[in-house]
């Protein structure tokens, strides 16, 4: 999951200082995510991998927009990722209204405020947890719907912190392959 | 590390435990950018703002241009126009740097941004430079202060840096006025950041070393500029922080600061690395200045009261 801060506060500092392979290793460790939420939100892969670029881009070109005392880096991009999908869709979605009249256009997405997954989308996703064979499912529980560090996880489940960290990760990978499938 | 396993990071809006899996999901996708997509980022990249290309010596220099770019970037329309420091604006403080910039680029050939050069010195250069932005926008006033930067990385790339140039009259070595340029450039940039309200990281470590040393081999001129005789005396210079060391500094111009190597000195100074650049560079007050001092602590009050005596606007 996530590298400590100073690996982030290294590569910043090196995008400052206009280090281009540093921004491809910004691309190549966040590139997962920032498609995943592009294509969530526009659920079309050429303007998902659109939103992908312009996101690497803005963090190249303004780089001090990022404060690493404030947050990760992960989180910073997840969060333009996510607004600049959600101004795409209003933007489709205005043009929709105004081609077809209002009456037929979908609702417009919730503002990034209050940016939690659409009902139906958490739906879909405990509903892919709750698929998962019961080792990997029980500690995707624990540590995310009950809040549980690591540790308190393995002790919960009376199993080794390193496996609960594997099977943590495998059940992810899991979830990641069924939605995917899902999408198709 | 005890925090949530369930990615306890704060994402705006994501304090919901589906979304927070949701996200380590897609982070965990076995997805990988299809073949090409980093070289179109990297184009589009460089034409949003041109990355630092220059190696070895010029690198300090060339990254520290990098960040001053990355601040305007950031830039509103109004900041622009906001005093920074001696009264400049944001405009013209990078018209400054420009004009400091143009006399090393006219000691090594390189073609000058702005108007001829009337005098080889730096205050006139800056009024001559300030006076030609004043027709310019400041995007304009951008793209040439970073092309002119540009182009003396590259052409001193290519030289010796032992070579010795005298811009404004001032004759050390290339790779000296470089680090100088990266001081100058640097110290600019936190002072516009601190008036914008930008975070600016510090320089890499890889480039604050040699900016230390080039100021650990200044303080004998810092003196003597100041008046105060050094004679055979020296000091200790430990540098603390990413970037620092520990120096040997004879305090007479006829000998040269070197990597501590356990020889003798009259006063030891211990302090941070950033701060010390800073106080060369004529921020910070030396009596202010946290610093460590032991033997002839008169000594070493001295050599921070002087530290400060090359530095220009």
């Amino acid at each position: 999951m996530e590298a400590p801060g100073t690996d982030d506060r290294l590569l910043h500092q090196r995008v400052v200082g206009g280090d281009e392979s540093a921004l491809g290793e910004v691309h190549h460790r966040h590139y997962p995510l920032v498609l995943g939420l592009a294509l969530r939100v526009t659920r079309d892969r050429v303007v998902a991998e659109d939103i992908v670029q312009e996101v690497f881009v803005t963090f190249w070109e303004r780089p001090l927009a990022f404060d690493p005392d404030r947050g990760s880096l992960r989180s910073w991009l997840a969060t333009i990722a996510h607004r600049r999908a959600v101004d795409h869709v209003r933007t489709e979605h205005r043009h929709r209204v105004s081609a077809l009249g209002p009456r037929l256009a979908d609702p417009e997405p919730s503002p990034l405020e209050d940016w939690v997954l659409a009902a139906d989308e958490a739906a879909r996703v405990r509903e892919a947890v709750s698929r998962l064979p019961g080792g990997l499912r029980e500690p995707i529980e624990l540590a995310y719907y009950r809040g549980r560090t690591y540790r308190q996880t393995a002790e919960d489940l009376g199993l080794p912190e390193g496996t609960v960290k594997s099977r943590i990760r495998l059940g992810l990978r899991r979830l990641a392959d069924e939605l995917a499938e899902e999408e198709v | 590390m005890d925090r949530p396993a369930g990615g306890g990071d704060a994402i705006p809006g994501t304090s919901d435990p589906v979304t927070r899996l949701c996200l380590d999901v897609f982070a965990e996708a076995a997805s990988t950018p299809p073949p090409g997509a980093l070289a179109r980022l990297l184009s589009a990249a460089r034409s949003a703002r041109p990355p630092a290309s220059a190696a070895g010596f010029a690198a300090p220099f060339a990254a520290r241009v990098a960040a001053m770019d990355a601040l305007l970037a950031s830039a509103m329309p109004a900041d622009w126009g906001q005093k920074i420091v001696e009264g400049w604006t944001l405009q013209e403080l990078v018209a400054h740097l420009a004009a400091t910039d143009g006399l090393v680029a006219h000691a090594i050939g390189v073609p000058l941004a702005g108007p001829p050069l009337a005098a080889d010195e730096v205050l006139s250069r800056t009024a001559d430079m300030i006076a030609y932005t004043g027709g310019r926008t400041p995007e304009e006033t951008r793209a040439e202060w970073r092309a002119q930067a540009e182009a003396i990385c590259a052409r001193a790339a290519a030289m010796e840096p032992g070579t010795p140039i005298a811009p404004g009259g001032t004759r050390f070595p290339v790779s000296d006025h470089l680090l100088a340029r990266m001081l100058e450039t640097w110290i600019h940039t936190k002072d516009a950041a601190a008036v914008i309200g930008l975070p600016l990281p510090l320089p890499l470590a890889a480039h604050v070393h040699p900016t230390a040393d080039f100021c650990a081999r200044l303080i004998p001129w810092t003196m003597l500029l100041s008046g105060v005789d050094g004679g055979e005396r020296s000091v200790r210079l430990t540098l603390t922080g990413p970037g620092g060391g520990a120096w040997h500094v004879p305090l007479s111009v006829a000998q040269v600061a070197a990597p501590d190597d356990g020889a003798p000195s009259d006063a030891q100074i211990t302090c941070d690395v950033v701060e010390f650049c800073f106080l060369l560079g004529g921020r910070g007050t030396p009596e202010a200045f946290a610093a460590r001092l032991e033997g002839d602590e008169g000594l070493a009050r001295e050599v921070l009261r002087c530290a400060p005596a090359l530095s220009g606007p």
